[in-house]
């Protein structure tokens, strides 16, 4: 190692913790708070009973939608394992919290009543337009099963062979369904709607006309109402009371490639609460009666409309239904996922919930952080009691670390949504002690070297690479100490290890980088040769 | 107090010549009282453990005047046995902040309770903070936590087996067990509440032990390797190897210490920090703990692995004290080459210090004498 090299090694890594504490300042990245630091609700929800895994990450997306929905910032939804842990900062009614997020959500299959997409303009006198798209839905034989129905023959391309129709889907796709009805024009559309059995039209705003003369429920969630609902596209339907719910189907959705396009295939359970259930609903549907005037039968999850497809087969005899139209393979994998989840939804139980008043936030924010300061201010006064002027290295390099620290911090605060809670200040300041040790162990190295007649440089330069050695052995410890408690636990210890770890990452960077490159170009600068260094006196060399 | 200082200079120049192993017994009883008090404390009265492990209801209400007869009130107005309720006054610099715990309570009692200590305190319903904690959860968690545990044990038994050595491996996993009783049967020797941030106080106490044995035990290593052709006991080594790295563990655990004890000092002035404090509390004896384990538990006990090993087995029972003591550091700090090294003692057991210093001197400068930079000549 030639001075050169040190000075680039010391100059880049300053350099580089400068421009990234600047860059985030910048870019106000600033270290985002804990629910403990700043007050708010948390709440911790654990599935009760039977679930599926793939229903769990739909679970997390409704919570998700929810919390969404009532603007909270920055709120931090996590999943570890199969526990979800719910942190609303600055939401202060534990109770408005658990009612958003404790609701179970539920698939439930409504009839369509009537659809189309809400003028989002009033004053236009051109309707927006319904565009159908047929989807289609065949009955086909489930490979698995031994069912009687099974032998009734769902042969496909049979007279039950079924058709849907799901909107919003692009025109395109009409095409490459046969047997499908052309697109319909935005004028015949809202007459279509207008015969159906109500006198309004979708192309005047729905929202404001259609509830009291379709005699819409209040609450749109309530299964039991007719109500107006959305789907993803912004199209709008309106739904009679649910006719059944996702548990008629069996947990088996798998998205499947059927006569060269992507559909979902899904199961149905057998008996009253199942196949039944749905063949009832379906033939109310394929007979277009009063209860299902569209024939389209619409999937709904926590108030989205997630499909609607139009039933083209009365009897679904095979045990299987299948979702055929023009969906991406994405889309097709989404509703298979929604589909399980709807068949066995996951029901959460609160294992915990709390809220933190906004003042003990802040206290325990401001007690950590003095203790933290007046710890450093200690730790330094011993140091330089202890190493005199060396101690100045200490302190740089813990700037060092602190601003390196910051910016990694408020880095993932940002892009990650990584919260400093108290666990992890508590990681942070034992860290402080770990990472001075880095400097002790080195600097007593030195101190050996130098009172068996050693010049200072080559004592600082052995003394790294012994000192090097015990400090990566034992960070080490504390990196492994920290992964293993990432990956096996949850809550306020995860916090905690996630800061130990990044510590333990940063002392071995600044050691190697700062520490080593400062002390040994200090210790072959020739001003210092034959000073007293640490309290001890050195050897001037001969020859320099 | 002239003794103190003179030590104290010693310590400050590496020249501390302590025979940790002949007087390892000392260590052993000291630890071996405080681990049968604290396991006879766990036994017989066991840890308080917190409403995150046994599931519950606290509330925590700015408390004004509020006193225990209130709260008491507020429970039995909703039906709660108050016999078994927790009331605790947490104070701080600003106001004082009454803490309550009950058993598991369904929702409406949670908020009916809230509403009505939140009328009592005359303030806003939502500066009543409320924290509830399913039983199961509490169990969950604290069954991860030794899963953590286990598999962290053979994670590290296997990185220090192979870093250093295995009997190295199990000397460590024992001091760090030794600093976790010590610590674990503090809290229930005390009746402190353990939280979930106890838990994470003990986790760290396990990291710190062991980063402090590995530091010591690195050293012993090392020296092993230096003294493998002077032939000593292994009981030498080690002396030796705890004398060099007694300063350096002392300073750790000062410049560790520090902070904690800052934060336990501010946090018993702070509101909402009584976690803190405890956390504190455990933080600091645990690192307190780990640095005399390894010291003066790791090593001797490393020593009764160790001595009867092939290498060591002739020279068992010969330690070095003192004097000799100084001048094995002498060799092993320098790893003179053994030829030069022989010189050298002889030389130190007629002359004292000052022969050395030269004979150290002369040997040493000439070892250091760098060669002429032929680069420059260019």
């Amino acid at each position: 190692m030639n001075k050169r090299r040190h000075i680039i090694s010391l100059s880049v890594l300053i350099v580089l913790v400068i421009g990234s504490l600047i860059a985030n300042l910048v870019a106000g990245n600033t270290p985002a708070l804990g629910l403990d630091l700043q007050g708010g609700a948390s709440v911790t929800l654990q599935p009760d009973g039977e679930f599926d895994p793939a229903g769990l990450d739909v679970a997390v997306e409704i919570i998700r939608a929810r919390v969404d929905s009532i603007g909270v910032a920055e709120p931090e939804i996590i999943l570890q394992g199969s526990t979800v842990i719910v942190n609303l900062p600055g939401v202060k009614d534990q109770q408005q919290a658990l009612d958003i997020i404790g609701r179970t959500g539920e698939l439930l299959l409504r009839p369509v009543l009537q659809s189309g997409r809400l003028n989002e303009n009033p004053d236009t006198t051109v309707p927006a337009g319904v565009t159908t798209i047929p989807t289609s839905v065949t009955t086909v034989p489930e490979p698995t099963s031994d069912s009687v129905e099974d032998g009734a023959g769902i042969v496909s391309g049979g007279p039950g062979s079924v058709r849907f129709f799901s909107k919003g889907r692009t025109i395109s796709s009409a095409t490459t369904v046969p047997n499908s009805p052309t697109t319909v024009d935005p004028a015949t559309s809202s007459t279509q709607v207008a015969t159906s059995d109500t006198s309004i039209a979708v192309s005047t705003d729905a929202t404001q006309v259609a509830a009291p003369t379709l005699g819409l429920g209040d609450d749109p969630n309530d299964p039991t109402q007719t109500a107006l609902l959305l789907d993803k596209q912004g199209i709008a339907y309106v739904v009679g009371p649910a006719g059944a719910s996702g548990k008629v189907f069996k947990n088996d959705a798998r998205a499947d490639v059927q006569t060269g396009q992507w559909a979902v295939v899904v199961g149905l359970r057998s008996g009253p609460d199942g196949d039944q259930l749905w063949n009832k609903l379906a033939a109310a549907c394929f007979n277009k009666t009063a209860q299902c005037p569209t024939g389209q039968l619409a999937m709904v999850l926590d108030g989205t409309v997630i499909s609607a497809p139009t039933v083209n087969e009365p009897e679904f005899t095979g045990g299987t239904v299948q979702i055929s139209g023009s969906f991406t393979p994405q889309e097709a994998r989404d509703l298979a996922k929604i589909l399980e989840f709807g068949a066995v939804p996951v029901r959460f139980g609160v294992s915990q919930a709390q809220t933190v008043s906004a003042t003990l936030g802040s206290d325990s924010l401001r007690a950590a952080l003095i203790s933290g300061l007046v710890g450093i201010l200690l730790v330094s006064l011993l140091l330089f009691a202890y190493y005199r002027l060396m101690a100045i290295f200490v302190l740089v390099g813990m700037s060092v670390s602190i601003a390196f620290l910051w910016s990694v911090i408020s880095l993932l605060s940002r892009t990650n949504g990584l919260a400093l809670s108290l666990s992890g200040i508590a990681g942070i300041i034992v860290s402080i002690g770990i990472a001075v040790d880095s400097y002790i162990v080195f600097f007593e190295r030195i101190k050996d070297e130098i009172r068996f007649g050693k010049t200072l440089k080559n004592s600082a330069l052995r003394s790294f690479e012994s000192a090097w050695r015990t400090i990566v052995a034992a960070d080490t410890v504390s990196f492994i100490a920290a992964i293993v408690l990432w990956y096996l636990t949850v809550g306020s210890v995860r916090g905690f290890a996630f800061f130990l770890g990044i510590s333990a990452l940063t002392d071995i960077l600044i050691t190697y980088f700062f520490t080593r490159s400062a002390v040994l170009l200090f210790a072959r600068s020739k001003r210092v040769q034959g000073r007293k260094i640490l309290g001890i006196q050195t050897v001037k060399p001969e020859v320099m | 107090m002239g003794k103190l200082f003179a030590g104290f200079g010693r310590l400050y120049r590496g020249e501390t010549t302590f025979d940790f192993i002949g007087r390892r017994i000392i260590g052993f009883v000291i630890s071996l009282v405080i681990l049968v008090a604290g396991a006879g404390s766990l036994l017989i009265q066991g840890l308080e453990l917190g409403i995150d492990f046994r599931g519950g209801v606290a509330w925590e209400v700015p408390a004004g005047s509020l006193t225990d007869q209130d709260a008491r009130n507020v429970l039995e107005a909703n039906n709660i046995e108050s016999s078994n309720a927790k009331i605790q006054f947490l104070t701080g610099s600003a106001l004082q902040i009454m803490r309550v715990q009950v058993g598991d309570q369904p929702e409406e009692v949670r908020l009916s309770v809230q509403k009505a200590f939140a009328d009592l305190a005359k303030v806003e319903t939502q500066e009543v903070s409320v924290a509830s904690v399913s039983s199961s959860w509490g169990r969950s968690i604290t069954e991860k936590a030794i899963r953590a545990l286990f598999v962290f044990f053979i994670v590290v038994s296997l990185y220090i087996s192979w870093r250093l050595e295995w009997k190295m491996a199990i000397t460590a996993i024992v001091a760090m067990a030794h600093d976790v009783l010590i610590s674990v049967g503090l809290y229930s020797l005390f009746g402190f509440e353990v939280t979930p941030a106890t838990v994470v106080a003990f986790l760290t106490i396990l990291g710190y032990s062991l980063y402090d044995t590995v530091v010591v035990f690195d050293r012993v290593q090392e020296n092993a390797k230096k003294f493998a052709a002077s032939r000593q006991s292994f009981a030498n080594i080690a002396n030796v190897s705890t004398n060099e790295v007694l300063a350096r563990s002392l300073n750790t655990t000062l410049s560790s210490a520090l902070p904690v004890v800052s934060l336990l000092v501010i946090g018993s002035f702070t509101l909402g920090a009584k976690s803190l404090e405890e956390f504190a509390v455990a933080l600091l004896v645990g690192m307190l703990a780990g640095t005399y384990s390894s010291i003066f538990v790791a090593v001797p006990l490393l020593d009764l692995l160790k001595r009867d090993e092939q290498k060591y087995k002739p020279f068992r029972g010969q330690v070095a004290k003192g004097q000799a003591m100084s001048e094995l550091m002498g060799l092993g700090a320098n790893s003179i080459p053994s030829f030069v090294a022989s010189d050298t003692d002889g030389a130190v057991t007629i002359g004292g210090e000052v022969a050395t210093n030269n004979s150290q001197k002369r040997v040493t400068s000439v070892l250091t004498h760098p060669p002429r930079p032929r680069k420059k000549r260019r």
